[in-house]
């Protein structure tokens, strides 16, 4: 097969080279925080799950997308019966039964199932002629979303679980809702809600609480969040310089490099820096906006629409988590985050974007 | 394979994607101001914020001031120990701590509670103390559990050591941690909740002069508390030395002298107030307060039907008895009912107001004058003085003389007694006086109660022709508390009666009187002994009771040397029996310690009082 010439050109580098960016700064983050104890193992373990994420990134890019299309249905049986055995087999990370020990490598299929998900489902409402959907299709496609979200949930990891909500909230919003589905869904969850907070764990409930209250329980579960914040604030305006955030470096902060690496980069770029990289994510958000609208076809354009609902939706929980505006959920900040499964989940869903970002106008 | 889009498909997705627009960017702007608000506009806060939580204030307690006698020895010092102590900024799940101080530290819940209760207005930076004077194992739990219970800590402590344990525990007190009384009166300016102070005697009254200066100690910690480094140290100033007028030699012969009995020894300096001895008994080891006192031995003080506690010279009191007849005999001289001539026969008992009261010397003195009724304490005298002179002029003057006064002293919970006073029993007690009263008061029994140092004081006054003088404990503080002033009081007493009533009194303990066992070769000591009969005896014989529980109070009060006081002693002792049996022996071994000390000091233990603190404890 040989690579298309226009395919080259057509390449978004600018967007490729956002998400370098955003994983350079993830990279930063981690040699400032694991410095003092174990760098050599950290960072390179990153750069390990950076390479081979490029990797995926380039095979996916590769191919026409179309091809994932037709084969998302053996993908996705494959995803569900992963996660199945995950449940049974899984290795777990504080609490969380949603680890497969590979050996070498501890992997979190959850993270690329939410991939599957989206291909599944893009392809799913694509193949709908009318501008709307019907009930049985909503239905259905409910169905695709969550039933890897409740095998997810069955593992513990409640926080990965409710991304497959976005997913499916974005490409139904993209497929065409109609009013009434709209109040009937809003009607649905408005009945689920009640019902999840009271399968919520204490904790749970509790860190939900103290985003309504931050200052009810400072020492407890207000902890975190509390903390992050002195944090973020702390850095101020030009921030405390590199390796010089007391608060990521004498550890007052929890998951330092993983989920609260934003409180990290804030503390010590400051308002400058975490600005800067909000700003990175907004310009990657538009950069999708954008593919979905160009998208030659309907697929092509849900299945940016996935991704952008899923990136969105991870930025805004992990970055409102970190300010205290969002309860805490083990919600990774995409490509800064260190974590494997993240950071290969984040290039492939990005890499199936900016194919159909290159694919625009060829046919 | 792949269907092209169909142009209605195409536009009404375009057109759901112009609506998702705005809200994509409001997310960046709301998510942008969110950081602006923390970093911006709080961001001085929260720096303040992160600087706190790096750099933790360790409080250095300070040692309190050393108690001397005024010799220098030293009574109260301090030792090293360790506090366990509770962080409360670091406790994140108050539950599991409590499980861990109970399950592993041996702390009852009920005292955890009610220790976090207590604290709960102090600063939560302050780590409050949990559990006091440690031994080794505790220190290896915790040591042992420093990372799931970073909120755990050790924090050394200068605890008091009392040298000489129960010696003079009456007079020094013991420490605590400030009550919620004291703190919410302010009685220590500057004291917070934990701290500890003087809870009674010296170490209460001078508690600001013994306080140290705490200091402290910053280090940088991580978020398990782990010390990273010291930033600042300010070292912990020792509190200033405290020199009581104590003589240690005095208190000990005191103290061993009432072993086993129940009552009080005060000696003083009569010239000019200063207590050279005060002793207790039954007393008290104050060590045991200086770790938190078990409920075990605080019960056990407590309870102690013979109170422990209370310090029987000055909280406790008593008919003063006989010696209240040098009251009787200074208010007739300097009234004018007694002169030279003035004398009675005493036939063992004689009636006043319809009734019979008895002299204690069942076969009578025969011809007694005012000498001699004190050398022999006669009854009949006096009754006879009591009964023309009237309750008036003897209230005038008891109370001139102290009685129902306080001291004065530098010590807490001083009691004033009863005074022989026909207002004070209407006014207090709401009863009119009896003639017959009158005649109880004038051998010191009835309506009448003091305190030994009461009893001391009026009795010094006698020796120095009318100086009342303020009893002290303090001789000299190193730091704080302006230095006590202790008045003394010329009472219009006549040198001539002062003399006359020393005569008697000298009389009683060298010429054969009833305070003959306090008399010592080639010293002029005057006496007065006491015996308050709580029951006579024919009632003692029907009421077939404990005959210990009904035995007299034994009093003596004396000094030395008639010519030149300088040592003024009382004896109490409850249920004692006889004055001049019991407690006068007593108060000559107490002028013996005095005059050997003075004429020959190396024979005394000043210097092995030094070495023997060592052993202490």
């Amino acid at each position: 097969m040989k690579l298309d010439r226009r395919l080259l050109l057509s390449f978004d580098w600018l967007w490729f080279l956002a998400l370098l960016l955003l994983t350079a700064v993830g990279l930063t983050a981690i040699w400032s925080t694991t410095a003092g104890t174990n760098l050599s193992y950290y960072l390179g373990r990153q750069l390990l799950y950076l390479c081979l994420s490029l990797v995926v990134f380039l095979v996916l890019l590769y191919f026409d997308y179309h091809i994932y299309a037709d084969y998302i249905t053996f993908a996705y049986v494959t995803g569900i019966a992963i996660l199945g055995l995950v449940l049974v087999v899984g290795h777990a990370v504080h609490a969380n039964k949603s680890w497969l020990n590979l050996g070498v490598v501890v992997f979190q299929p959850s993270e690329l199932m939410k991939v599957l998900v989206i291909v599944a489902l893009a392809k799913y409402y694509a193949e709908t002629e009318r501008d709307y959907l019907e009930v049985p299709e909503l239905l259905t496609g409910g169905l695709i979303a969550f039933g890897p979200m409740v095998l997810v949930m069955l593992g513990g990891d409640l926080g990965t679980a409710i991304t497959f909500v976005p997913i499916y909230a974005g490409l139904s919003f993209l497929g065409g809702l109609k009013r009434k589905h709209v109040v009937v869904l809003l009607l649905a969850a408005a009945l689920i809600l009640p019902a999840g907070w009271m399968m919520l764990k204490d904790y749970q409930k509790g860190r939900i609480q103290t985003v309504l209250n931050p200052s009810s329980d400072p020492r407890g579960l207000g902890y975190q969040p509390q903390q992050s914040k002195i944090a973020i604030g702390s850095g101020g305006f030009l921030g405390k310089g590199f390796k010089q955030g007391t608060q990521g470096q004498l550890g007052f902060l929890p998951a330092r490099h993983t989920d609260f690496v934003f409180a990290v980069l804030s503390e010590e770029r400051g308002f400058v820096g975490s600005i800067s990289l909000l700003g990175l994510f907004l310009f990657v958000s538009i950069r999708l906006l954008r593919t979905c609208r160009e998208a030659k076809d309907k697929i092509g354009s849900m299945i940016v629409m996935g991704v952008l609902s899923l990136f969105l939706f991870h930025v805004l929980i992990n970055t409102g988590m970190v300010m205290g505006v969002v309860p805490i959920a083990g919600i990774p900040l995409p490509f800064v985050s260190a974590g494997g499964s993240s950071l290969l989940a984040s290039f492939a869903a990005m890499s199936l974007s900016m194919n159909v970002n290159t694919r625009r106008f060829v046919n | 394979m792949v269907k092209l889009q169909l142009e209605s498909n195409r536009q009404a997705i375009q057109q759901r994607l112009k609506w998702l627009f705005p809200p994509v960017v409001l997310i960046f702007v709301l998510l942008g101001a969110r950081l602006w608000w923390l970093q911006i506009l709080r961001g001085s806060e929260y720096a303040r914020l992160a600087e706190q939580n790096r750099i933790r204030s360790i409080q250095v307690v300070a040692p309190r001031g050393p108690v001397l006698d005024r010799d220098r020895v030293p009574l109260v010092e301090n030792r090293p120990s360790l506090n366990i102590l509770l962080d409360r900024e670091m406790m994140k799940d108050p539950s599991a701590t409590t499980a861990f101080v109970t399950q592993k530290l041996g702390i009852s819940a009920d005292n955890f509670a009610a220790q976090l209760r207590r604290n709960k207005r102090a600063g939560t930076y302050r780590p409050i103390v949990i559990k006091e004077d440690v031994g080794i194992e505790d220190v290896s739990v915790v040591e042992a559990h420093r990372r799931e219970h970073p909120e755990i800590q050790l924090g050394p402590a200068p605890r008091r050591l009392y040298r000489f344990g129960s010696l003079a525990a009456h007079v020094l007190g013991y420490v605590g941690e400030v009550s919620e009384e004291d703190l919410a009166n302010n009685t220590f300016p500057g004291i917070q909740a934990g701290d500890l102070v003087g809870r009674s005697g010296i170490e209460r009254v001078y508690n600001q002069c013994l306080l140290g200066q705490n200091g402290v100690r910053e280090v940088l910690v991580d978020s398990l508390g782990r010390e990273l480094g010291q930033v600042a140290e300010k070292d912990a100033v020792i509190g200033g030395d405290l020199q009581l007028t104590i003589d240690y030699d005095l208190q000990s012969q005191a103290e061993s002298l009432l072993a086993g009995s129940v009552g009080a020894i005060v000696a003083m300096d009569p010239r000019n107030g200063e207590i050279l001895a005060m002793a207790g008994a039954p007393s008290f080891d104050p060590n045991k307060f200086s770790s938190r006192i078990s409920a075990k031995d605080w019960n056990a003080l407590n309870e102690n039907p013979d109170r422990p506690l209370q310090n029987r010279a000055i909280q406790n009191t008593y008919p003063p008895g006989s010696i209240f007849k040098l009251v009787m005999a200074e208010t007739g001289l300097d009234e004018g009912f007694v002169d030279d001539s003035t004398h009675v026969i005493c036939k063992g008992s004689a009636a006043y107001y319809n009734r019979v009261f008895h002299c204690w010397a069942e076969t009578g003195h025969g011809y007694v004058n005012l000498e001699g009724a004190i050398t022999h304490s006669c009854n009949i005298f006096f009754y006879t003085l009591g009964q023309r002179m009237g309750i008036e002029p003897i209230a005038r003057h008891a109370k001139a003389l102290g009685f129902g006064e306080l001291t004065g002293i530098d010590l807490p919970g001083e009691q004033r007694g009863v005074p022989p006073s026909p207002e004070w029993k209407q006014e207090v007690r709401g009863e009119k006086w009896f003639a017959g009263e009158t005649i109880s008061v004038s051998i010191g029994q009835g309506p009448i109660r003091a305190t030994p140092l009461q009893v001391l004081r009026a009795v010094s006054a006698i020796a120095t022709d009318g100086e009342l003088v303020t009893p002290h404990l303090l001789l000299h503080a190193e730091r704080g508390a302006a230095p006590g002033r202790w008045p003394v009081e010329q009472l219009p007493i006549k040198p001539e009666s002062a003399r006359k009533i020393r005569a008697g009194m000298w009389g009683s303990v060298n010429s054969n009187g009833t305070g003959h066992s306090a008399a010592l070769p080639g010293l002029d000591i005057c006496g007065k002994t006491g015996t308050v009969q709580l029951i006579s005896a024919e009632r003692k014989k029907e009421l077939e009771m404990d005959p210990s529980a009904v035995e007299s109070h034994a009093w003596f009060a004396g000094f030395a040397s008639r010519d030149h006081p300088e040592i003024a002693v009382v004896v109490f002792l409850e249920h004692g029996g006889g004055g001049g049996a019991a407690a006068a022996p007593m108060a000559r071994e107490m002028f013996r310690t005095y005059f050997a000390k003075k004429y020959h000091p190396e024979l005394t233990s000043q210097g092995s009082a030094h070495a023997s603190g060592g052993e202490a404890r």
